[in-house]
């Protein structure tokens, strides 16, 4: 055998040049004389019946050999995608009934009828989704990430783009279906909030999705000691609540966001953003959004989050500009990595708008407050209790009690959330 | 007007000779700073208060990435938690995974501790062993040769410089490992317990054995039935010594030392997380406090 090989060695290194021969002769000399030497060690091995080592020699050689390559030849299990599951049910108590849930408005922003909800809509129990999450690097200068959304009946793509990883100038520009990083909490998906329900102003101007839509992203990095970011982002401005104008792509949005530490624990993050795009009625609409988030480390495991903030909207319908605002302003404490709560509070501001089909349209707020259990990162369970005084029901107002427990999951190779 | 028009020239040359390196961790910002001296600027990433794996991504972090040439971090895992979205939100090409900015110090140590399977049932397991390496001495001298080397290929003009400054280096680090040595010697075969396995290379470079956790699994906050386990354990055994880190709750070591007439000694996990400001006084600060 070893004959046979050394042969064929030989007879194909034979067609190659004369130098080469010289080279292969001299390797070959050098593989008989490591042979030489392994059946001298074989022999001297043996001869002191040591066969435990023999054994463990040629195991050793072997795996040698095997770890030169025995994978399946067109094996690309290495190139596998980050995947994760994230399942999201809940158990909702709640002292309105389902249709008439179904029915509520709020004054001046959602319709009767109109109103979307994907998530905890049914007394009893809801399974609110089952997210397939996929990240991977595409190559040298590409990543992409997509978030399957898989809801009990319908399939969403919620966000599937790709991003530059090596662009200069501090530049990185995401193309494909995305979350706009409009404001704060916009670009975040549902499972990472704090509170299970979305702020009413972000519902009332944008309905469940947020501002999610096709297009394009630029974003900067100033080359200054605190963080400094500008963005521009041009969509195709799908949500009819506020834009909706898609005789061609119609929302430009750019916002700035800045960051600084004070001392070791305490970080300060603000932001403002405008967009600016066409509604269905084929005039503009400008919102402006203004946030701050304050947080304070206690530890590893125990923070202090003050996260606000405050859009407003000027939607030109024709006749006249509807000026609308609200704002949401939430402080959370977690305790350790096992416990945290907090209190948020929702209220529309400003309501410059036809009203005329509504009684009364004052002090439209909401409190939310809860408090949450997380075994593990991966997995979280939370008790929420809200008081919404912000619904109309065929005209009246209609205040409502809710109390939710959620169970939240990510499962698999779940990538870090970002700050 | 020449003169300053010079000087700022100068100080731009000054300036641009500086190899911007980021650490995730203040012990391999320090041995960073021991190779490339003044020709490096070093920033660490994370504080060493904090529990390594839960480093808060402050936003502040990723104008300090965006600036940095070169970026060293711990690897095995240990960054999992936080360091991703600030390297993909920084904006930083030159320290992309795979970039030659990039450096993996764990691709450069034997790691122990390797699990044989991999499951988030148990807990928060590092599929590539042990992270917490730096806690032992004797890979000090491996973790220079590694950044001396990325330094010598980012900045082949003053590959001479890095490679004195390591010899230099490694004969201070030799001198010291044999004196640190010799104090360890009194101190082997020691019995201990520990809060997470933080310690396991300092331990297992002196043959101090390690006889369990206070938490019941990698990242599981301690249970009562656990706790229970482990003062069984450690009378049967009779353990004397609790290390404890500096960020995890302390109540839990403090109950267990109140039933075993066991000591809690705090071990820093990293340079400077209880105080002392060179690489010398962490590891001091490790073997005086085992050692005592």
């Amino acid at each position: 055998m070893k004959k046979k090989i050394i042969m064929s060695v030989f007879l194909a290194s034979s067609l190659f040049a004369d130098a080469e021969l010289e080279m292969v002769k001299k390797q070959l000399a050098k593989q008989q004389e490591i042979i030489a030497q392994l059946q001298a060690t074989v022999e001297k091995l043996s001869k002191k019946e040591i066969k435990k080592q023999i054994t463990k020699e040629v195991q050793n050689e072997m795996q040698k050999q095997a770890s030169v390559n025995t994978s399946a030849s067109f094996s690309q299990n290495a190139y596998l995608p980050d995947i994760a599951l994230i399942l999201n049910t809940s158990a909702v108590g709640r002292d309105i009934s389902n249709d008439d849930y179904l029915n509520l408005a709020i004054p001046g922003f959602i319709k009767k009828g109109t109103i979307h909800l994907p998530f905890n809509k049914d007394r009893g129990f809801n399974l609110n989704y089952a997210e397939v999450a996929m990240h991977s690097v595409v190559d040298p200068y590409f990543e992409t990430f997509a978030m399957f959304h898989l809801h009990p009946d319908e399939f969403e793509i919620g966000e599937a783009y790709v991003q530059t990883t090596s662009l200069p100038y501090s530049l990185r520009v995401k193309a494909g279906k995305f979350k706009s990083n409009f404001g704060r909490i916009n670009s975040k998906h549902q499972h990472s909030w704090h509170f299970d329900s979305q702020p009413i102003i972000y519902k009332a101007l944008f309905g469940p999705d947020s501002i999610s839509d096709a297009g394009v992203q630029v974003q900067y990095i100033a080359p200054t000691d605190s963080y400094l970011m500008f963005g521009a982002e041009a969509m195709q401005g799908t949500n009819e609540r506020s834009f909706g104008d898609t005789s061609a792509n119609n929302l430009y949005i750019g916002y700035v966001k800045s960051s600084l530490d004070i001392g070791d624990d305490l970080s300060v993050l603000g932001g403002l953003s405008l967009a600016h795009g066409k509604n269905t009625t084929h005039h503009k609409t400008d919102v402006y959004g203004v946030d701050l988030t304050l947080r304070e480390q206690l530890g590893s495991y125990s923070s202090l989050i003050w996260q606000s903030e405050f859009l407003q909207r000027d939607k030109d319908i024709g006749t006249k500009t509807d000026k609308q605002a609200g704002l949401y302003s939430e402080l959370i404490y977690q305790y350790n990595n096992n416990y945290s709560t907090g209190i948020r509070y929702d209220r529309i501001t400003k309501n410059d708008t036809d009203l005329s089909a509504y009684s009364d349209t004052h002090n439209l707020d909401r409190y939310t407050t809860m408090i949450e259990y997380k075994p593990f990162p991966m997995s979280r369970l939370r008790l929420s209790y809200t008081y919404d005084r912000t619904k109309v029901l065929d005209g009246l107002r209609k205040n409502t009690n809710e109390v939710m427990l959620s169970l939240n999951i990510a499962a698999g190779a779940h990538g870090a959330h970002d700050y | 007007m020449k003169k300053i028009i010079l000087s700022i020239f100068l100080l731009s040359v000054v300036l641009s000779a500086n190899v911007k390196i980021d650490t995730t961790y203040s012990t391999l910002g320090a041995i960073a700073k021991k190779i490339g001296k003044d020709k490096v600027s070093v920033t660490v990433l994370g504080s060493n208060k904090y529990d390594p794996h839960f480093i808060v991504p402050k936003p502040s972090l990723l104008s300090k990435l965006r600036r940095a040439d070169l970026l060293i971090i711990n690897g095995g895992g240990l960054e999992l938690g936080w360091l991703p979205p600030l390297i993909r939100n920084a904006n930083n090409a030159k320290i992309q995974n795979g970039a030659k900015g990039f450096l993996d110090i764990s691709h450069f140590i034997p790691m122990i501790d390797v699990p044989t399977s991999v499951s988030r049932a148990f807990g928060d397991v590092h599929s590539q062993g042990n992270p917490h390496y730096s806690t032992d001495p004797h890979l000090v001298l491996t973790i220079a040769k590694a950044i001396e080397q990325k330094l010598e290929e980012l900045d082949a003009d003053n590959s001479l410089f890095y490679q004195q400054n390591l010899d230099n280096f490694t004969k201070e680090w030799n001198d010291y490992l044999s004196i640190l040595d010799a104090k360890m010697s009194n101190c082997q075969d020691k019995k201990v317990v520990q809060y997470h396995e933080l310690f396991n290379y300092f331990l297992k470079r002196y043959n101090i054995k390690n006889y369990g956790n206070i938490e019941p699994l990698p990242g599981i906050a301690p249970s009562s039935k656990h706790t229970i386990k482990l003062i069984t354990m450690m009378r049967k055994n009779n353990i004397k010594t609790i290390l404890q880190d500096v960020y995890h709750e302390k109540k839990t070591a403090k109950f267990i030392a109140s039933k075993t007439d066991a000591k809690v000694v705090i071990i820093p996990h990293d340079k400077g997380a209880t105080g002392g400001k060179t690489l010398q006084e962490f590891y001091n600060n490790i073997v005086d406090k085992i050692c005592q």
